[in-house]
């Protein structure tokens, strides 16, 4: 599998993750072989079977929607990077006009 | 008084018990050990207050759990309220966790002292340690050597005799395989067993948390305290726990089912005849075997490579630079912001997966990959499904080499391929187990045992068995 310079772009843009130039031959490469090894895949006839998604296949336990404990607002908010008064802090997205 | 670092655990219980020595005492020579031994980069923080807690613990007036006084470590992914959790990562090097792990809860519990918490591959996502934002961690039986991943600095620590035991965390190998790699034993349950809660998430439908020790008694002690159903992870089995201690020691039957296919492709010649080697021991003793196929087994490295990118890729999303964990500096818009605190916090290792799974996910690809992988994934359970129909363990390899050289294998496919023969138990959410059982050119290699769901006892069985016959684990 062949990785080209749009998809690389794509998958970065996707990934909210920038590739510096000088690594992006060497991630592509990468990417590439490991692509390579991920298509041995292709070698199983999968045409009649079922997805699996849980190892027990089981349903997922749901809890009662009571509450457990108090959430500690102070607690939670100290480990964000930028806070103010309760509230966190992120660049402008709302232009003013 | 330093042999007391070393020995097993039900013989530290015992001199608990009998006050011949305090917790106090204990905790004491851990730290002093952990201080010595600080070039091996085991431990990404020491818990300042563990000599403080083993005073309390000393001074209660009864026993309230086997463990009680027992000085451990946690692997750096188990959130501990109040304390620094880094899961290996410059994205989360001044996280400091507002609740804790379920599994680190059942251990406090149960009244264990925590000496500190563990190096690790950065968000579990290695096989050497050495993708750690901390720095590789050593092997301590050959420092040049890697202790292998993601829970290396555990294995490590357990070796060393920095801890009596520690947790760690399995995706695809990351216990058994550096147990392998340090000689000591380790034990991934079943899928389900024990609580992910507080347990940093790297791709959910397969981490399992589990325990490094010395011996698969110790394992089967420690492991039953962290067991069992909670409601506050989904994916929790409300199944009872059984007495493991008690299923390890017990008088029991087996039938070792050996995959012959899988082992006559064994490139490396030690690893091969030392396997066959373990298998005779344990025919010698009157242990049956038989041989068993395990069709599309061969197909467990490409599937997992699709199925834990593409969740890590989900689950890693949400290191947005708001709410939590690194923010770059002066961002200029909010795209900018979230671009470089990814692209400046996750190592090289995390970003390929990212980027692997974020492909394997993206329209057009999404059948071809992930839906393919998760069939293969329902091939291999039922592979296993019908060989357990014959037999009561499987046994494997851990790994497919001893030990490697730090720094010397560069090839991802390569690295990925150290863990052949751990990730079809996390494929098929089985329990699995490795205990060393011999070397290789000095370095230790490992024996595995798989079991079939919810079947720890029958895997700590074997081993325990295999352990009473050999002392490769001593």
């Amino acid at each position: 599998m062949k990785i080209s310079k749009d998809t690389l772009k794509n998958i970065s843009l996707l990934s909210k993750l920038e590739i510096e130039k000088s690594m992006k031959e060497k991630i592509t490469k990468e990417l590439e072989s490991i692509l390579l090894m991920v298509d041995q895949m292709n070698e199983v006839d999968t045409d009649h079977v079922k997805p699996m998604s849980h190892p027990l296949s089981k349903a997922q336990n749901l809890r009662k929607d009571l509450v457990s404990e108090d959430i500690e607002r102070d607690e939670y908010i100290k480990n964000a990077p930028q806070s103010d008064d309760g509230y966190y802090l992120s660049p402008k997205v709302i232009d003013q006009k | 008084m330093n042999d007391i670092i070393s020995l097993n655990l039900e013989d530290q219980i015992g001199l608990l018990e009998t006050k011949k020595i305090s917790s106090y005492e204990l905790t004491t020579l851990y730290l002093e050990n952990i201080k010595e031994n600080k070039d091996l980069n085991c431990f990404i923080s020491v818990n300042e207050d563990a000599l403080e807690q083993a005073k309390v613990i000393d001074n209660l007036k009864d026993r309230q759990s086997p463990v009680q006084g027992i000085p451990i470590a946690h692997k750096d992914i188990f959130c501990v309220k109040g304390h620094r959790t880094t899961c290996g990562s410059k994205m989360l090097e001044n996280f400091i966790s507002p609740y804790s792990s379920t599994v680190f809860e059942k251990l406090e519990n149960s009244k264990t002292i925590m000496l500190g918490k563990t190096n690790m591959d950065e968000f579990a996502m290695g096989s050497s340690n050495e993708t750690s934002f901390f720095g590789k961690v050593k092997n301590p039986i050959n420092p040049l050597k890697s202790p292998g991943g993601s829970s290396g600095g555990s294995a490590a620590a357990v070796k060393a005799n920095l801890c009596a035991f520690a947790t760690g965390t399995d995706t695809g190998g990351s216990i058994r395989q550096p147990a392998s790699f340090c000689g000591i034993t380790g034990i991934k349950p079943t899928y389900g067993r024990v609580s992910r809660w507080g347990m940093i998430a790297f791709a959910s439908s397969l981490d399992q948390a589990g325990i490094f020790a010395r011996s698969a008694l110790d394992s089967a002690i420690a492991l039953e305290i962290i067991s069992g159903f909670d409601e506050k992870d989904s994916t929790s089995i409300n199944s009872k726990v059984p007495n493991l201690k008690e299923e390890t020691t017990s008088e029991m039957e087996h039938s070792i089912g050996v995959p012959m296919q899988i082992i006559e492709k064994i490139e490396d010649v030690n690893v091969k005849n030392n396997f066959l080697e373990s298998i005779k021991i344990l025919e010698k003793n009157g242990f049956k075997t038989k041989q068993i196929e395990l069709p599309f087994l061969e197909y467990s490295l490409p599937s997992y490579y699709v199925i834990a990118p593409a969740e890590c890729s989900a689950n890693l999303s949400r290191y947005d630079g708001i709410k939590f964990g690194y923010r770059c500096d002066n961002p200029k818009d909010l795209e900018d912001l979230y671009v470089r605190t990814r692209s400046e916090g996750f190592g090289e290792e995390v970003k390929k997966r990212i980027l692997i799974g974020t492909y394997c996910l993206s329209a057009g690809y999404f059948d071809a990959y992930y839906i393919k992988a998760q069939k293969i994934r329902a091939m291999i359970t039922e592979s296993f499904k019908n060989a357990f129909k014959d037999v009561s363990v499987i046994a494997m390899p851990t790994c497919s080499n001893g030990a490697f050289e730090l720094g010397s294998i560069q090839d991802p496919v390569k690295m990925y391929e150290q863990d052949i023969y751990t990730i079809p138990a996390n494929l098929a959410g089985l329990p699995a187990i490795s205990i060393p059982s011999g070397n290789t050119e000095e370095m230790p290699l490992g024996l595995q045992f798989i079991g079939n769901h919810l079947e720890e006892g029958k895997i700590l069985n074997i081993s325990h068995q295999f352990q009473k016959l050999t002392d490769y684990h001593v």
